[in-house]
């Protein structure tokens, strides 16, 4: 199963590989929204967001004959578009995880499950809310599915710091979503 | 992975809220994928590099043969100074052991010292004359023939000089004696 995941889409992307310009699109066309919003949630402005979504795809394009279904093309498209939305955060000096008091907070379990939160719309109006670093880990754990080791790669921090940001961020969350 | 963020997974449709503007976005790709890279050819495809490199690999053969077949002479050459090293070896060690003798000598007085010394530095000049001559490659036989005979002349002089020295010794040494 995990096999025909990773070849999907394979004929378009095969003929894309030989420049073929209408392949290209049809594969623009599947993946443009999913990447525009992965780069939305991230960086939180239309204009970047489509810059960053721009270049990936030609980046992509580009370097097609890298790609070797090692992953489906979605998700290395995706990869890209995450690595320089965040590279667009470093250089505009964004701080993409907040540094405070990261290491002592790996069992902030507490009152998650007491959480009013089923509401979904509460739950994405209390992401937007929180800060910016927050907000990248949040992102990359619950909604692209990253684990903490390509978190840690990603961001430039340790699998640890990953591990109590994302902990932190959670609970910030929560209580976002409780004030709500 | 607790509840929470179960339900935020399994509702991650809600977070897909934006619309990109494709036909913007399009364009720009294509704009950017139509941007004709620089046209990169490789410099053993072109005709005229190949014809550059076929003559240089050709020269470089005719070369190495020229210098395998025709470089012997220089053998020859390295064959000669060896031995005009070793004849060099042989009389300079000679001519000097024999002028040592002539300083050396009471017999003789300064000017006829002098003398001889003079002789000695003219067949020097000579030498390096010659010597130079062999360096230059001209005729090696016959320089070395004729740095022999400087050679020669030289011991020459020195055994005669030595010789009439001996000579006159041993008729004051023998005038004693009625054989």
């Amino acid at each position: 199963m995990e096999t025909e995941i990773r070849f999907t889409h394979r004929s378009l992307v095969e003929r894309s590989k030989t420049g073929d310009r209408t392949s290209q699109y049809q594969l623009y066309e599947l993946y443009v929204d999913a990447m525009y919003n992965v780069s939305m949630r991230f960086l939180g402005i239309k204009e970047d967001a489509e810059d960053i979504v721009q270049d990936s795809f030609v980046d992509a394009f580009k370097n097609l004959d890298r790609f070797k279904y090692e992953s489906s093309f979605g998700a290395w498209l995706k990869r890209i578009v995450i690595n320089k939305s965040i590279n667009h955060l470093k250089v505009k000096r964004l701080p993409l995880t907040s540094m405070d008091e990261h290491e002592y907070h790996l069992t902030d379990e507490v009152e998650i499950e007491k959480v009013n939160a089923m509401d979904i719309l509460k739950v994405k109006s209390g992401i937007e809310k929180l800060p910016l670093g927050y907000k990248q880990i949040i992102n990359l754990y619950l909604l692209e599915g990253y684990d903490h080791n390509e978190i840690s790669d990603v961001l430039g921090i340790t699998t640890s710091t990953s591990k109590s940001q994302y902990h932190r961020a959670k609970k910030k969350l929560v209580e976002i979503i409780n004030g709500l | 992975m607790d509840q929470f963020e179960k339900h935020i997974r399994d509702n991650k449709a809600v977070f897909v809220d934006h619309k990109a503007d494709r036909a913007k976005m399009w364009a720009n790709i294509a704009a950017q994928l139509n941007e004709n890279p620089p046209k990169v050819v490789p410099l053993w495809k072109s005709p005229m590099v190949r014809i550059a490199a076929s003559i240089v690999i050709l020269l470089g053969i005719t070369g190495i043969v020229g210098f395998t077949f025709f470089g012997n002479p220089n053998t020859p050459t390295h064959y000669v100074s060896k031995e005009l090293q070793d004849i060099d070896m042989h009389y300079k060690g000679l001519v000097t052991y024999q002028v040592q003798l002539v300083q050396n000598n009471n017999q003789l007085t300064a000017a006829d010292k002098e003398e001889f010394l003079s002789f000695m530095v003219e067949l020097d000049a000579e030498y390096e004359q010659l010597k130079l001559e062999m360096r230059n490659n001209l005729d090696n036989e016959q320089v070395l023939a004729a740095i022999v005979s400087n050679y020669r002349k030289r011991i020459e002089l020195i055994e005669n000089l030595l010789q009439q020295l001996n000579e006159s010794k041993i008729k004051e040494e023998d005038y004693g004696y009625t054989l």
